[in-house]
């Protein structure tokens, strides 16, 4: 009990640092935020419209006081859920903006992390049980070529390819002619927009745990318990799963939300290649057009998500390894 | 009484040479060339490139032809000339964010492994744990989206400060390993302080690990500042590979058919990318001989 | 016909980047019904490789390059995987050597029994649960611990459990490979009685490979000597012991003693084995043989019928007839003709009594683990009392756990007593040891210095030994440029590493285990300390050469006039080095006094226990 204990400690503090980060970030320039903020969006030599300034402090949450003041209003307004305004989509909040584009992410990033994840593992398993094969061979020297290549220029070659090139799919947004809502038109619709910034992602990320996996299986597979099972003369199937498989896939649980912060990384390029509607997109949008509330909001939002995942592997890892829960203990 | 006590050193039987470990592996072995020749490349951009990186002279958006092998882009630049000078850019931000990434994991590791179980170990470990679990690209794209000037010096700092985490915890665990062999205490019985017996008696014991930790942070580098300049976040005052891909998308490269431009920045990139790995792989053999029995 | 029938058996390694080696050469035994047949090699011997092969579990590099192994009529040599699985467990079971990873970490222990009963048998449910208690109990291990996870066990309980598993459908043939090395001696004594008893119960044969020559003759039938890939020696165990044939195998034999006798003679073998991938002419031990003759150099000796066993020695097969060639050599010895380290009670009786150098005066340590909100006491060490000499020898001994670490920290100033005090007495004046930091703890490491228990992790392997040796100099004596390189090669040959030029840029993986722990005195002995404290410096070093090491200490307290505090589980050695004992058990000095005395009239259990474990072939063949 006391290694889940610990990791919800851990998950509190790192909750505390990353929200303690994202109020220090945009402080961390010199002189005043807000005069920083209107004098990048007006340009530089652009003379400065106080009552801007005065608006953007508004938005920053504490128009004056000291940092701790700053600080302590920062966090009560958090706890409301509330990020501020939008730049570009005003009068529409950054809670409001992030809440639309949230699901396209979850929704892709999510299905590609757990496709990705049972593919890899799989595909690394086998590769490192039959070791040398010509499987294991064309397995390690593909995916090291491809895990070396950039989301974004994969999804340029795609629209390229698939898109523009074949036709089959759209190369851009999240939808065309159909309303949004539960209907098949729309589910389609979405489906098919899906696709591309899906298949991208899934070219990338299975790479990861295919190479950790077969790694972590190999030097497995020369611990004394796998050759002990083996002397038994247990089937394979089982050494291999039941031995070799299950204790290969500590690291790879344990690196799973580490994972997910890379994804998520990804993404930002993939979506915006493929103007696709999602946080990612948003992300790049903020980032264009200097949309600094909702580029915190979203910098908050991501960070929040990867140590949730955190938190969840790391409770999964202690009930999958005996050894962890003992060792906290 | 003794008849036959004589001392004999045997020939090493356990010595290979770190190089010839890593030579042996066909992988590095190929890997080291493609970086000696894109290093090369970099350096002789003047003379390899047909025109400046920024000779806005030509006509605009032309295909590949005998003059511009890979074309022009929308301000009337030679791309393959460009695409010769990013190589500058990639490898000095390899170079440099590899070095200072890997400074501060080292620093932070070997501090915080050595000083296991105190206040300070605690600390740094929580320090590293949050590192390690943000998100790297967000958070430099929030941190460089904030600066109006963006030279090359920023985007290595920052893409070093998000981005020693990984390295810094495995450095702990191999120096807490390594801190509980008996030369460690030996050391400190023939008067060796803890800065001597951290560097000079604990470090040559991880020189692989650390090597293997640079080309790593230095693949992340090249790969973090392509990220940001296909967002437009690259370096304002020159040309790299992922700028390149920026314009060309900003310019609908795609819809209008013109492929090269689009596709051989990204290749370079990522044959770059993989050469590095391979190295890696050289040199996981000196720290893994298990891996070393192919 | 024999049960398992091994002709000709080699192994080869054919590593990429290295030349290839014949870990084993053309070996050829065999092992009958029931029989307990003992294989013992020193490391590097290829003991272990041959009971991979038998097992067929030997892994890449290594594969069998040719021979056979029958077993029960079939050669299983070249049998497919799927082929051998009717064999495995049902027919040969194993128990490994390392008790720590031999059990799957993440599963319970009773699904690591019962895949493989359900594999082999036909029990199931209930009938394997009963099946799983009643190899517990042969063990005996409480069945309550079928439930736990292996990590939740102790070193000893592993390895038991690890023989009820090899046990557990009744195979006829196990290999056991050094399955105790590692524990405790008293837990590796008992579990041996285990084994020795199950196999006589359950009619099993038993290959039982170990380094540790006593082990092996307590328990075996019959007793096979490697050295470097090849059976050097093979007889009837109690043949061997009366009347070893083989140089090596007088060598082995005569690394052993009795601590009571009136004085005991421990002998080694000087050098080390041969490289295997630069196999030398003639016979692999000649050059470390002190009965070699000319041709010993240069024809290897075949396996030859002689007395009643066999051996692969040219002295011994003209010694007892079996070669006509007419060589002249003298008449056949017992004992090994090597250098020995002599110790007899008169010199253990006569040995200086200098004046206190450390007095341990009611020291007790206790540690606090915090545990939740609850703390944790464990006493390491209770009130314990002794006194350490000037230029005297003293052996702190006792089980893994008995406290004897505790106070070795204590003594070196790491840890500091929670009671009581330590005083040394140096040539400063005297000083408190307690928890010493900075410049006290520095100038302390001037006179009290330590020998470790493995040297392959006490020297630094990225340093030459002049690097090594030359850090204590330059700390504490701060010498420079020339007269620091005379310092350190004249350290080099005080422990015979001579001529010292030779070993100043050496890296400690060139050398052998013994040498490396003579750098490791020879650090120790820089800074002219007033105490060394040597934690199991020969525990770690194969059998043949741990007397050389000890005569080193024994010439260095002669020569020195420095003070030891040896700390061991071993009595023989703590016979031969020491002239005092003190006898630890759970934190409490429970015996001390004059060695001689101690170990000949021992009045504690404790003392008495650790006596028992000290291997003793011979009293094996005088019953």
């Amino acid at each position: 009990m006391r290694y889940f204990a610990r990791k919800i400690g851990f998950f509190v503090l790192t909750l505390w640092a990353v929200v303690t980060l994202n109020f220090l970030i945009p402080r961390l320039q010199p002189g005043d935020p807000a005069e920083l903020m209107v004098q990048n969006l007006a340009g530089k030599n652009a003379q400065l419209n106080r009552a801007q300034v005065e608006a953007m402090r508004d938005l920053l949450g504490a128009p004056s006081g000291s940092l701790f003041s700053q600080y302590w209003s920062y966090l009560g307004q958090l706890a409301h859920g509330d990020l501020g305004i939008s730049y570009t989509y005003f009068p529409y909040t950054v809670a409001e903006v992030i809440g639309k584009a949230f699901w396209w992410t979850v929704i892709l990033v999510g299905a590609v992390q757990l496709l990705s994840f049972a593919i890899g593992i799989l595909l690394g398993a086998f590769a490192a049980w039959r070791r040398n094969s010509r499987f294991d061979t064309s397995v390690t020297v593909i995916s090291t070529f491809v895990g070396t290549l950039q989301p974004f220029w994969i999804a340029l070659l795609l629209i390229y390819g698939l898109g523009y090139g074949l036709g089959w799919f759209p190369t851009a947004g999240g939808y065309e002619a159909s309303t949004p809502g539960f209907n098949g038109a729309f589910l389609y619709d979405a489906l098919s927009h899906a696709f591309l910034p899906a298949l991208t992602l899934m070219i990338v990320t299975p790479i990861g745990w295919i190479l950790g996996m077969r790694n972590t299986m190999i030097m497995n597979l020369g611990e004394d318990y796998i050759r002990l099972a083996r002397a038994k003369g247990l089937p394979d199937r089982m050494i291999a799963l039941r031995y070799a498989a299950r204790n290969a896939l500590l690291p790879s649980v344990a690196g799973f939300a580490l994972a997910l912060g890379g994804i998520l990384g990804g993404t930002i390029l993939v979506e915006s290649v493929f103007d696709y509607p999602g946080l990612g997109r948003l992300m790049g949008e903020a980032v264009g057009i200097k949309d600094y509330p909702l580029l915190q909001g979203l910098m908050l939002l991501t960070a929040v998500a990867t140590l949730v995942a955190n938190l969840i592997a790391d409770l999964l890892y202690g009930v999958l390894d005996p050894r962890a829960r003992r060792a906290a203990a | 009484m003794s008849t036959v006590a004589t001392e004999t050193v045997t020939a090493p039987a356990v010595a290979d040479r770190w190089y010839r470990v890593v030579w042996s592996s066909k992988k590095a072995r190929v890997g080291i060339v493609v970086v000696a020749i894109y290093t090369l490349v970099a350096l002789l951009a003047p003379v390899i490139a047909p025109y400046g990186p920024t000779d806005g002279s030509f006509t605009p958006l032309t295909g590949p032809s005998a003059q511009h092998l890979l074309g022009t882009n929308v301000a009337g630049v030679d791309v393959f000339s460009q695409v010769i000078y990013g190589s500058r850019v990639s490898l000095i931000v390899g170079l440099l964010g590899g070095l200072l990434a890997t400074a501060i994991a080292l620093v932070i590791g070997m501090v915080s492994g050595y000083a296991e179980g105190t206040f300070v170990d605690d600390v740094l470990t929580f320090l590293t744990n949050t590192a390690l679990v943000i998100p790297v690209l967000p958070l430099i794209i929030t941190l460089v989206a904030y600066s109006d000037t963006r030279g090359i010096p920023l985007i290595v700092g920052v893409i070093a400060f998000t981005s020693w985490a990984g390295a810094a915890r495995s450095k702990r665990a191999q120096i807490i390993t390594l801190r509980n062999r008996d030369f460690v205490t030996a050391a400190k019985f023939s008067g060796d302080g803890t800065f001597r017996i951290i560097f000079s008696e604990i470090l040559p014991n991880m020189t692989s690990l650390v090597a293997a930790a640079f080309v790593g942070a230095a693949t992340g580098a090249i790969g973090a500042e392509a990220g940001l300049a296909v967002l437009g976040l690259g370096s304002s005052d020159s040309v790299s590979w992922g700028t390149i891909l920026y314009q060309a998308d900003a310019a609908g490269a795609i819809s209008q058919g013109l492929f090269v431009w689009v596709f051989v920045p990204g290749l370079v990139l990522a044959i770059l990318i993989t050469s590095m790995a391979f190295i890696i792989f050289g040199i996981d053999l000196l720290s893994n001989p298990h891996l070393r029995e192919d | 016909m024999a049960l398992l029938d091994v002709r000709d058996l080699s192994i080869r390694y054919e590593p990429k980047q290295r030349p290839a080696v014949d870990a084993v050469d053309q070996l050829s035994f065999s092992i009958d019904e029931g029989e307990f047949v003992g294989l013992i090699g020193e490391s590097g011997s290829g003991k272990t490789t041959v009971g991979m092969a038998v097992l067929r579990l030997l892994q890449r590099p290594g594969r069998i390059s040719g021979g056979s192994i029958t077993f029960d009529g079939t050669d299983i040599a070249h049998l497919s995987q799927d082929e051998l699985r009717k064999y495995r467990w049902r027919e040969i079971s194993t128990v490994f050597q390392s008790s720590m990873n031999a059990l799957n970490p993440v599963t319970r222990v009773e699904a690591q029994f019962a895949d493989v009963i359900q594999c082999h048998t036909q029990l199931r449910g209930g009938e394997v649960t009963e099946r799983i208690r009643t190899l517990f109990d042969m063990v005996l291990i409480d069945p309550k611990f079928m439930t736990a996870f292996p990590h939740e066990l102790s070193g000893g309980m592993r390895q038991r459990i690890n023989l009820a598993l090899a046990l557990a459908i009744g195979p006829r043939f196990v290999v056991l490979d050094e399955p105790t090395t590692g524990l405790d001696v008293v837990v590796q004594h008992s579990i041996l009685e285990n084994v020795r008893r199950l196999q006589a119960e359950l009619g099993f044969a038993v290959l039982f490979i170990s380094h540790d020559l006593g082990t092996v003759l307590d328990l075996s039938d019959r007793t096979m000597v490697m050295y470097a890939g090849k059976l050097a020696e093979e007889q009837a165990t109690r043949q061997l012991l009366r009347d070893p044939l083989h140089p090596y195998t007088k060598g082995l034999l005569g690394s052993y003693g009795d601590p009571r006798a009136e004085t005991v003679r421990i002998t080694y073998v000087p050098g080390r084995p041969p490289d295997l991938a630069h196999r030398p002419d003639g016979c692999a031990f000649a050059a470390r043989c002190p009965e070699r003759i000319d041709r010993c150099a240069e024809i290897e000796p075949a396996r030859t019928e002689a007395g009643e066993g066999l051996v692969a020695c040219h002295v011994a097969a003209i010694q007892r007839g079996a070669d006509g060639s007419g060589i002249e050599v003298g008449p056949p010895i017992r004992t090994f003709a090597g250098p020995q380290f002599v110790k007899s009670a008169a010199a253990s009786a006569e040995a200086a009594r200098g004046l206190p150098l450390v007095t341990v005066d009611d020291v007790s340590k206790t540690y606090v683990r915090r545990q939740g909100l609850r703390a944790v006491r464990t006493e390491a060490v209770s009130g314990a009392n002794f006194v350490l000499h000037r230029g005297g020898v003293t052996a702190l001994v006792g089980q893994s756990g008995s406290g004897k670490s505790t106070l070795a920290r204590m003594i070196t100033g790491v840890d500091a007593p929670t009671a009581g005090r330590i005083t040394f007495h140096g040539s400063d004046g005297d000083q408190v040891v307690a928890r010493m930091r900075g410049r006290r703890l520095r100038s302390y490491r001037g006179s009290v210095q330590m020998v470790f228990q493995d040297p392959y992790s006490a020297l630094n392997p990225t340093k030459t030994l002049g690097a090594t040796l030359a850090r204590p100099l330059i700390n504490f004596q701060q010498l420079h440029g020339s007269k620091l390189r005379e310092r350190v090669i004249e350290l080099l040959e005080t422990v015979a590493l001579s001529p010292g030029e030779r070993f100043v840029n050496r890296y400690p993986h060139e050398l052998s285990g013994g040498q490396r722990q003579r750098v490791v005195i020879a650090r120790a002995l820089a800074v002219e300390p007033e105490l060394i404290v040597a934690d199991e410096p020969i525990s770690s070093l194969d059998v043949s050469i741990r007397a050389e090491v000890l005569e080193l200490f024994d010439k260095l307290v002669h020569e020195r006039n420095v003070g030891i505090l040896y700390i061991t589980h071993d009595l023989l050695s703590a016979r031969m080095l020491c002239d005092e004992v003190v006898v630890l058990n759970e934190g409490k000095v429970v015996e001390q006094g004059p060695a001689l005395d101690v170990i000949r009239s021992p009045q504690d259990d404790c003392t008495r226990l650790l006596l028992d474990a000290i291997p003793n072939p011979f009293a094996a063949a005088r019953s």
